[in-house]
């Protein structure tokens, strides 16, 4: 057996893998659109329960009052706008917003001759996450605004130094983490779904009676898979770069650390796929793999964050790595203490082992169906 | 060059505890129909892949065509064309497709292959269909391309898994036509069915197994006379009771009698006289309304072979 029929066999069968997923469009849109509803559905989540929406009613117009309602604004904990009495109550009742809160008459000349304020905030506590943002928010409005409104009068300040160059968003944050399990749900996805194909339609006999490795066979449809997975991920990149406005700072980091991801993904897709042998099945264990892993990776902040029990958790996932790998590539800093050689390391042992488990049970389980 | 072409040798399959083939030796001639039968679970399918390499045998040893299949299964493939009972067609390819995709599997040369392809689906007639998607094709039309893919590598050996297995009559005569082709070529032809006409229409040898074991080995014709040389089917009024099935079961020369309703199926070896003896016997007991003489199936061989019983 040469290289020359190794290569055409891995051609011919990567080839038909990419055939058979676009002339069976359901499959290809599950396979390329499951992804990015992953980014759009974590990025959609994120947005709508950072930010509360309330009501705010001026029964004071002054400089003062105008001057709070922009500290409330500037606390990156609201949605505000402006309503009178009558309404703001009628949407709170309705539950359209979360909270009224009242500048009360008098509030300038009540600042002005130092007397007691009393702010009415009237919550909507049917969820505490929710509640909490405003018990929060709204007392660190008030400091906020005094601290700008009567600098003289606040002694007490934080002094604030940065261990990063720049702030990042949280949105930021998250989109380049959840690519990152976009990246792993898109490879996991076609790769499985590719597999579990032929044993479902028994065109897996004609494979395995191939005069060649069973290898060979593999790594066709691991390419295969790979020409799918990667149009999923340029999508994911398009979206990130151009309708989140997250640029990678190290592009080269992002093009290696990607490959990579996809590398151990689609070859563990090969071990899902030659297990369950039933697409139906491969799709949503695929995603059922996902989920849980994503979020015990450090998504939302550095996985050392987490605490004891978690932060071990998030330590032996692969994703770990891999979500501190790419906030490196796109934000240009560490999350984690391990650094980027470690994560690489970490990242190609877990990609070898998941290859070697692919080739063992792709060629043990051969055409058995 | 060796003149057998597959010899197993005490082969063994084991799953745990379950034997699924149990000490079986045989030889497949070249050039020759040979047919694997048995019922549903005997271990057929299992001899079949461990035959390709595709499974490993617990003990006892494989040669195909001259080689071990233990140490060398991708030679063996290589000289092996198989046409398994699923078709195992990329149905949403088209048949062309279907050809060139197994033509890079076994590395036929591309010079050429054009003109292969085209002469392949001119005998199977879809030459005209080259272009269109396989699910769109009859079963016998599937069939016919599942053939003629396993033909394109020009194997030595090809093994056909229920070749007429859900196919229309015209078909399945089209089928055998071009299996007898085959043999005719020299391709030696290895089929495993449970069509037993089809067995005794196409194979110059029958093995029967049963329960992972060999029970008969010989032609069609010498595995009929096994059984005996003639069924009498006799249909009597009064229906025929246990005594005259007993007193015939008796007779010197009757290998079996079995009473239904009003009828009475004898088995009987030793020709006329054996079955002057019968009808004589059958008529001093009851009225013997019709009597057919004819000789014996492959289904009443398989059965008294393997037994009644419905398998899984």
């Amino acid at each position: 057996m040469s290289v020359r029929h190794n290569l055409r066999v891995v051609r011919a069968v990567a080839g038909a893998d990419i055939r058979l997923t676009l002339r069976e469009p359901l499959f290809a849109i599950i396979g390329v659109l499951v992804p990015i509803n992953f980014l759009l559905l974590f990025l959609l989540f994120a947005i709508s329960g950072g930010q509360a929406p309330i009501a705010v009613v001026m029964n004071d117009r002054g400089p003062l009052a105008e001057q709070f309602v922009q500290a409330m604004g500037n606390s990156s904990s609201f949605i505000i706008h402006t309503a009178s009495a009558a309404d703001a109550e009628r949407e709170i009742r309705s539950g359209s917003i979360v909270a009224v809160v009242t500048v009360p008459q008098e509030f300038d000349a009540a600042l002005a001759a130092k007397a007691r304020i009393d702010i009415p905030v009237e919550v909507n506590n049917l969820n505490v996450d929710f509640t909490n943002d405003i018990r929060r928010a709204v007392p660190l409005s008030i400091m906020s605004f005094y601290a700008d409104a009567f600098p003289a009068q606040v002694v007490v300040t934080a002094r604030e130094s940065d261990v990063q160059a720049q702030d990042t968003g949280y949105i930021p944050y998250l989109a380049v983490s959840i690519m990152v399990a976009g990246l792993m749900l898109a490879s996991l996805l076609q790769s499985s779904v590719n597999t579990a194909r032929d044993y479902e339609l028994g065109t897996i006999k004609e494979l395995a009676l191939a005069p060649v490795s069973r290898l060979t066979i593999g790594v066709g449809k691991v390419l295969g898979a790979a020409a799918l997975a990667a149009a999923s991920a340029l999508l994911l990149l398009a979206v990130v770069i151009f309708f989140i406005g997250v640029h990678p700072l190290h592009p080269f980091e992002v093009l290696g650390f990607g490959l990579l991801i996809l590398a151990a993904f689609l070859a563990l897709g090969v071990l899902v796929g030659t297990l369950v042998r039933r697409r139906q099945q491969a799709i949503p264990l695929s995603i059922a793999a996902v989920l849980p892993l994503f979020f015990l990776s450090g998504p939302f902040g550095p996985a050392n964050w987490l605490g004891a029990i978690p932060g071990a958790i998030a330590a032996a996932s692969p994703l770990t790595y891999a979500i501190a790998a790419f906030q490196h590539a796109f934000h240009g800093y560490q999350t984690a203490p391990q650094g980027l050689t470690a994560d690489a390391i970490v990242l190609a042992v877990f990609t070898a082992v998941a290859v070697a488990l692919a080739a063992f049970a792709f060629g043990r389980r051969g055409a058995r169906q | 060059m060796t003149e057998t072409a597959i010899e197993l040798t005490g082969l063994t399959k084991r799953f745990g505890s379950f034997t699924a083939v149990d000490d079986l030796s045989l030889q497949v001639e070249r050039g020759e129909i040979f047919g694997l039968l048995g019922p549903n679970g005997s271990g057929k399918t299992t001899t079949i892949n461990m035959i390709s390499g595709l499974s490993h045998p617990t003990s006892g040893a494989i040669t195909v065509l001259g080689t071990n299949v233990l140490t060398d299964p991708r030679t063996i493939r290589r000289s092996l064309g198989t046409v398994p009972q699923e078709n195992a067609l990329y149905e949403e390819l088209t048949a062309e497709a279907n050809l060139r995709f197994h033509a890079d599997l076994f590395d036929v040369p591309k010079k050429g292959l054009d003109k292969k392809i085209t002469e392949l689906l001119e005998l199977a007639q879809l030459q005209e269909r080259r272009k269109s998607r396989v699910s769109t094709f009859s079963g016998g039309m599937k069939r016919r391309l599942a053939l003629v893919r396993a033909m394109l590598h020009e194997p030595e050996l090809l093994y056909f898994d229920e070749p007429t297995l859900g196919v229309d009559v015209q078909s399945r005569h089209d089928l055998w036509d071009r299996i007898l082709e085959l043999k005719q070529r020299g391709t030696t032809v290895l089929i495993t069915s449970n069509y037993l006409e089809e067995a005794n229409a196409l194979c110059d040898r029958l093995a029967i197994i049963d329960r992972g074991r060999l029970v008969a080995l010989d032609s069609p014709s010498n595995l009929r006379r096994s059984f005996g040389d003639t069924v009498l089917e006799m249909r009597t009024r009064p229906a025929p009771g246990d005594d005259v099935v007993r007193k015939v079961r008796a007779l010197p020369g009757v290998v079996s009698a079995i009473a239904s309703d009003s009828s009475l199926k004898v088995t009987v070896e030793g020709g006329a006289d054996v079955t002057g003896k019968v009808v004589t016997e059958v008529v001093g007991w009851t009225s013997l309304e019709e009597i057919q003489s004819r000789e014996p199936s492959l289904d009443e061989v398989f059965l008294s072979l393997t037994g009644r019983e419905l398998r899984e």
